[in-house]
């Protein structure tokens, strides 16, 4: 048998899950988003999902809200990783135990942690109770809302706890390699502390933060449970819309649900595909 | 032209027990080169750091012009250092690299490029200001980490190991280009090494540290003609040690008795004298002549390492190829150990 055949078939099972459920999958909604449902008769393909989504304000606002969630989380982790792992850079005593905990709710799912969101920061949540025990509020309902609100803010917390540390792991495994020699230099050529980091050590691990937080921003702007636990009703995040429409008793509201995910997919990939070039090309430099 | 005083300068690392350097003093005039020289982790870069500001000391004192700079931050020592694998900012193209001390001085663009030309010109390297660190080679991106510490005017520059990572015809330039701007600008300058040829070439005086501690400091000379112990003396090439005993003027040992220069030490000790000083053949005096054996010769191309035996006693000499040509393996050939070529060491 030769090598390459021996290699395909080693590669077979995994490449069958992938092309039938992942490539076939995006096939059928490719299909579907297109109108193109034999199985209620529609078989000839055209644009009216697309149509219908871009000239629906409904999706434009879920677009957005998705747009802001992502970004937002994004660049919120995205700083607070790299204060972390400035801090977590340094020795001090229990710094490894310190460490570890930073890296613990990596291994937490995301639901969990939005029922956790839920249960602390909702109005009839842990933090209302307490604020309205200690009288900082009359009655719990006062408590603002961080939960189910227009500003996405309890989504916006669950992504940047669960963000941070997986941001953070890949910046401080960054600096630790670059070591701070290069400060020490740009200190000695007269660099002030914070210039030291503006100017050196920000352009050296940018790479990392870049590639760290597109990954982040396509898995926030795609992802579903998150906006649909702790989401408000209106606007709701793209992939709810999305699923909303699919589970619409009305069957011909699905190939707009499949036009949004296409679109959802499209944008995702056309960051994988940035990250992808720009990683290469600084592999290749 | 700064002077520099290192008063009983110590470090030791959290988490350890030993001290990484151990009181180490040394007083360094200004516009000097000094070398640190010793073996790898003996505390060279330790002191380098703390000196720079980069590292906090223990305990001990680091003073400029009879000022200590403990307290000042690392950008207000006018210290600059240049580590051994130079760290040049590799998303800066040449000038902006060594434009950055200026830039962050907040000197103006138009008197940077002006600068940056100027010290690109005094570092032979007039036309690569554009390229990118990683197109230089590692000659020329020493000498961009030079031109990067000389443009702020530091008054104390010091250089991890400066010529280690280049190749032996880059050594001799780089050590000339080094030696030759230090000596126009008058810098003090402190440099770490562990290879002994290279700080006796470039250093004015040679502090030379073994198990984090400061064995000698003097000129590059003394540490071969009169080395404090045998430690150090090993250090520098020295092979030739035997144990005797020194009486006034005299040595006596299982080489024979031989004449002594008139400081030497007194009592329990051991002589060492190094290989190239040793002649062959006998003086006109016959003194301080001992009758040895040839027992081995190796031809190294510019000298020839030879080893004589006297009874127990193995001698190493070097000597030029053409002097020793007839010479071989086993003949008996009288040497000849000149009194001021031995040095006694106490024991």
């Amino acid at each position: 048998m030769s090598d390459r055949l021996k290699i395909f078939l080693l590669l077979a099972p995994v490449l069958t899950i992938l092309i039938v459920m992942f490539l076939g999958g995006l096939a059928i909604g490719l299909l579907r988003s297109f109108n193109y449902m034999p199985i209620i008769g529609l078989t000839k393909p055209n644009i009216d999902a697309y149509v219908s989504i871009f000239t629906s304000k409904e999706f434009y606002v879920s677009f957005g809200l998705s747009l802001y969630i992502a970004v937002t989380s994004t660049v919120i982790s995205s700083i607070l990783a790299i204060g972390s792992a400035l801090l977590l850079r340094r020795n001090f005593i229990g710094r490894s135990i310190t460490q570890f905990l930073f890296q613990l709710n990596l291994t937490v799912p995301h639901l969990v942690g939005a029922i956790g969101i839920l249960y602390l920061f909702s109005q009839s949540g842990s933090f209302a109770r307490l604020a309205a025990e200690w009288e900082m509020i009359s009655k719990p309902s006062e408590f603002p809302a961080m939960v189910f609100d227009p500003y996405a803010i309890g989504i916006i917390l669950q992504y940047v706890w669960k963000e941070v540390p997986f941001i953070g792991v890949i910046v401080l495994a960054n600096m630790q390699s670059l070591g701070e020699n290069f400060e020490g230099v740009a200190r000695s050529l007269g660099a002030s502390r914070w210039q030291a980091f503006r100017f050196v050590l920000l352009p050296l691990i940018f790479p990392g933060v870049l590639s760290a937080s597109v990954i982040s921003f396509a898995f926030t702007f795609g992802a579903f449970e998150i906006p649909a636990i702790l989401g408000a009703n209106y606007p709701a995040a793209l992939p709810v819309l999305a699923y909303r429409k699919y589970t619409d008793v009305d069957l011909a509201a699905r190939p707009e649900a499949m036009a949004m995910a296409v679109m959802i997919a499209l944008l995702s990939s056309v960051m994988i595909f940035f990250y992808v070039r720009y990683s290469r090309r600084r592999i290749r430099n | 032209m700064t002077h520099v005083s290192i008063k009983e300068l110590t470090k030791v690392y959290p988490g350890s027990l030993e001290p990484s350097l151990d009181r180490l003093s040394l007083e360094i005039e200004s516009g000097e080169l000094t070398a640190l020289l010793g073996p790898s982790g003996c505390g060279k870069t330790t002191t380098m750091k703390m000196i720079a500001g980069l590292l906090s000391t223990t305990s001990g004192d680091v003073q400029f012009d009879g000022r200590s700079i403990l307290n000042d931050k690392p950008e207000q020592r006018g210290v600059v250092m240049v580590f051994q694998n130079y760290l040049l900012f590799p998303y800066m193209s040449v000038a902006d690299n060594i434009g950055f001390g200026l830039k962050m001085r907040k000197v103006g663009k138009s008197e940077i490029d002006r600068r940056v030309k100027e010290i690109l010109e005094l570092v032979k390297l007039p036309d690569l200001g554009d390229r990118r660190p990683k197109e230089l080679s590692g000659g020329q991106q020493q000498r961009v980490a030079l031109a990067r510490a000389l443009i702020v005017s530091p008054n104390v520059l010091l250089l991890d190991e400066p010529l280690s990572n280049l190749d032996a015809h880059l050594r001799l330039e780089m050590r000339d280009l080094i030696r030759g701007i230090q000596q126009d600008l008058g810098i003090t300058t402190i440099f770490v090494t562990h290879d002994q040829e290279e700080a006796v070439v470039l250093a004015d005086k040679v502090a030379l540290i073994l198990d984090c501690k400061l064995k000698q400091y003097d000129t590059p000379e003394a540490f071969y003609r009169r080395p404090i112990d045998e430690a150090t003396a090993r250090f520098f090439g020295g092979q030739n040690f035997v144990p005797g005993m020194s009486k006034s003027g005299y040595f006596e040992c299982a080489l024979g008795r031989l004449k002594l220069p008139s400081d030497a030490l007194l009592g329990s000790a051991t002589l060492t004298f190094r290989p190239e000083n040793v002649k062959i053949g006998a003086n006109s005096v016959g003194e301080n002549v001992v009758q040895s054996k040839l027992i081995d010769k190796i031809y190294l191309g510019t000298q020839t390492r030879l080893k004589f035996i006297v009874g127990d006693t193995k001698i190493d000499v070097m000597a030029n190829p053409s002097d020793v040509q007839e010479l071989v393996v086993g003949d008996a050939c009288p040497i000849t150990l000149s009194a001021d070529s031995l040095w006694v060491l106490a024991k």
